[in-house]
């Protein structure tokens, strides 16, 4: 789907297991307490990356994400990028998987996507069928 | 350069100036011109005279004399000047922001204080509009709160609050339902007419909290609801004791 | 006795089950099922959940805890959950999760008072 290079990340995560969602959870999570997020805002990332790499685990069986800390503009405002990207067999209806309540498997809430939409300060998603999805967010560190 | 300058001083300084004020500024700025005039790190050189000078007059003012710099005065470097304008003005506007910045971090500080106004029960009267960054900072603010002093009812009041739209409505509804889940009650008050009004036209909810017309009577029943539960304890505790005579 | 995930202890008819791990996937369905053998075999009628020392509950999480409360009160068991932390709380209210078919509580006792209220 798009070109990533694994050298630009902090963190760089195989999901292939049910396990690997636990330890990403963990990663991530010290990472952003590295970096001085707040607790809320830690465990907004940390249930964030759970999400992601569930849904990588669930309909893709197997994927990457990659994390890495930002500066940006001219006060160096410091913000955490997650991408997460899979081969797997694509979403058909993005704009309705983005909506809250939507699910196409058993045993969900259908808010994985829109809730990690609310938790993060933007959010992109590429997916195309039979391809692969790739999810982009970012969460900035706020001053106070 | 600098001869040509120190020679017309007093003139130029009387086609630019407008206010015996403002003389002093450009004389100040002109000697300091003509002192650099040359240099290497010229520009470099120039950035505090202009912000010296900018306390004084308006960039507009700056902008126009300038100009009539360039036209009184052969090989005048008004791009230079220009360059080392723009650049004073984009420190300028740096310094603001982080100033803006400061103030918005104080008043999230003084906007959303939290009281205990009785045993088991919070106040957090909102003042002012909510963005996403205030919204955020007070939810956390009160959702510590309420965990740490395990209030029953968290009583918010929004007469202070300009306007309810569907995203200050979502903000709340979202700080409400987490309020919930610490099992805490919520109780809104102050909700004026025209807010309860575009309230209901936007289909804002709040049927997850209880409503109350005014402060006085949402203390009143928190802290009967609160007697009674204390109450129903101490007649258990008695029972209890009675049983085991 | 079958896999226990979590100790718990009996109260009466109450069961209190104090969740000190941390809970992936494999875990929250292996104490859906616990929960549930120790209701029938117990005869217990509330559930008290106590989740202060849980750091992450997602989307899935609350699923399955919300399940599990549905299927307690087919069982004629009422859920009660405490201690949910403040930033988790923030995290799920902002995701917009609803945790259906279980009580709040801000504490043990408060728990407790609830589900003798509920009697």
């Amino acid at each position: 789907m798009i070109d990533v290079n694994p050298q630009d990340y902090d963190i760089v995560l195989k999901i292939k297991d049910e396990n690997d969602i636990a330890v990403s959870r963990q990663m991530v999570k010290s990472f952003a307490q590295k970096h001085n997020f707040s607790l809320a805002d830690v465990t907004k990332i940390t249930t964030t990356v759970s999400e992601l790499a569930r849904n990588i685990y669930r309909y893709a069986k197997e994927g990457y994400i990659y994390v890495r800390k930002k500066e940006t503009g001219a006060d160096k405002a410091v913000s955490i990028e997650i991408l997460a990207c899979d081969r797997g067999p694509g979403i058909e209806n993005v704009e309705l998987a983005v909506v809250g309540g939507y699910t196409t498997v058993e045993r969900s809430l259908g808010l994985g996507l829109s809730g990690i939409r609310r938790l993060m300060d933007s959010f992109n998603i590429k997916s195309e069928v039979g391809k692969g999805t790739v999810v982009a967010v970012e969460k900035r560190r706020r001053g106070f | 350069m600098k001869d040509k300058i120190i020679s017309r001083l007093d003139e130029l300084v009387e086609e630019l100036a407008k206010g015996d004020e403002q003389k002093k500024a450009w004389e100040d700025f002109l000697v300091d011109f003509a002192e650099v005039c040359g240099k290497a790190d010229f520009k470099e050189e120039l950035k505090a005279p202009i912000s010296n000078l900018l306390q004084y007059i308006s960039e507009k003012e700056l902008s126009e004399g300038i100009g009539l710099l360039y036209a009184k005065i052969d090989n005048f470097p008004a791009v230079d000047i220009y360059k080392a304008f723009i650049e004073v003005l984009g420190e300028i506007n740096r310094e603001n922001q982080m100033r803006i910045t400061e103030l918005r971090d104080i008043l999230a500080e003084l906007a959303t204080p939290i009281i205990r106004l009785w045993q088991d029960v919070l106040l957090v009267p909102i003042i002012g509009t909510l963005d996403s960054q205030r919204a955020q900072s007070m939810a956390e603010k009160l959702l510590e709160s309420t965990a740490a002093t395990r209030a029953k009812f968290v009583i918010v009041d929004v007469t202070g609050v300009p306007v309810i739209d569907t995203i200050v409505g979502g903000f709340l509804i979202e700080m409400f339902s987490a309020v919930k889940l610490l099992g805490s009650d919520v109780i809104l008050t102050g909700i004026k007419p025209e807010i309860a009004h575009t309230l209901v036209k936007l289909g804002v909810d709040f049927n997850m909290v209880i409503i109350k017309r005014d402060l006085e009577s949402a203390l009143t029943y928190a802290v009967s609801i609160s007697a009674e539960n204390t109450g129903r304890k101490l007649l258990n505790h008695e029972r209890g004791n009675a049983d085991e005579d | 006795m079958k896999t226990k995930v979590v100790p718990t202890i009996k109260l009466y008819d109450y069961l209190i089950a104090p969740i000190q791990i941390e809970l992936d996937d494999a875990t929250v369905e292996k104490l859906q099922m616990q929960l549930l053998n120790e209701i029938n075999e117990k005869n217990i009628r509330g559930v008290v959940l106590d989740v202060s020392m849980v750091d992450v509950i997602d989307s899935y999480i609350s699923f399955v805890l919300s399940e599990t409360a549905g299927m307690a009160k087919a069982m004629g068991c009422h859920t009660v959950i405490c201690g949910i932390q403040p930033q988790v709380a923030l995290t799920l209210a902002q995701m917009g999760v609803k945790l259906k078919d279980i009580f709040t509580a801000s504490s043990l006792e408060d728990a407790m008072d609830i589900l003798n209220r509920l009697d």
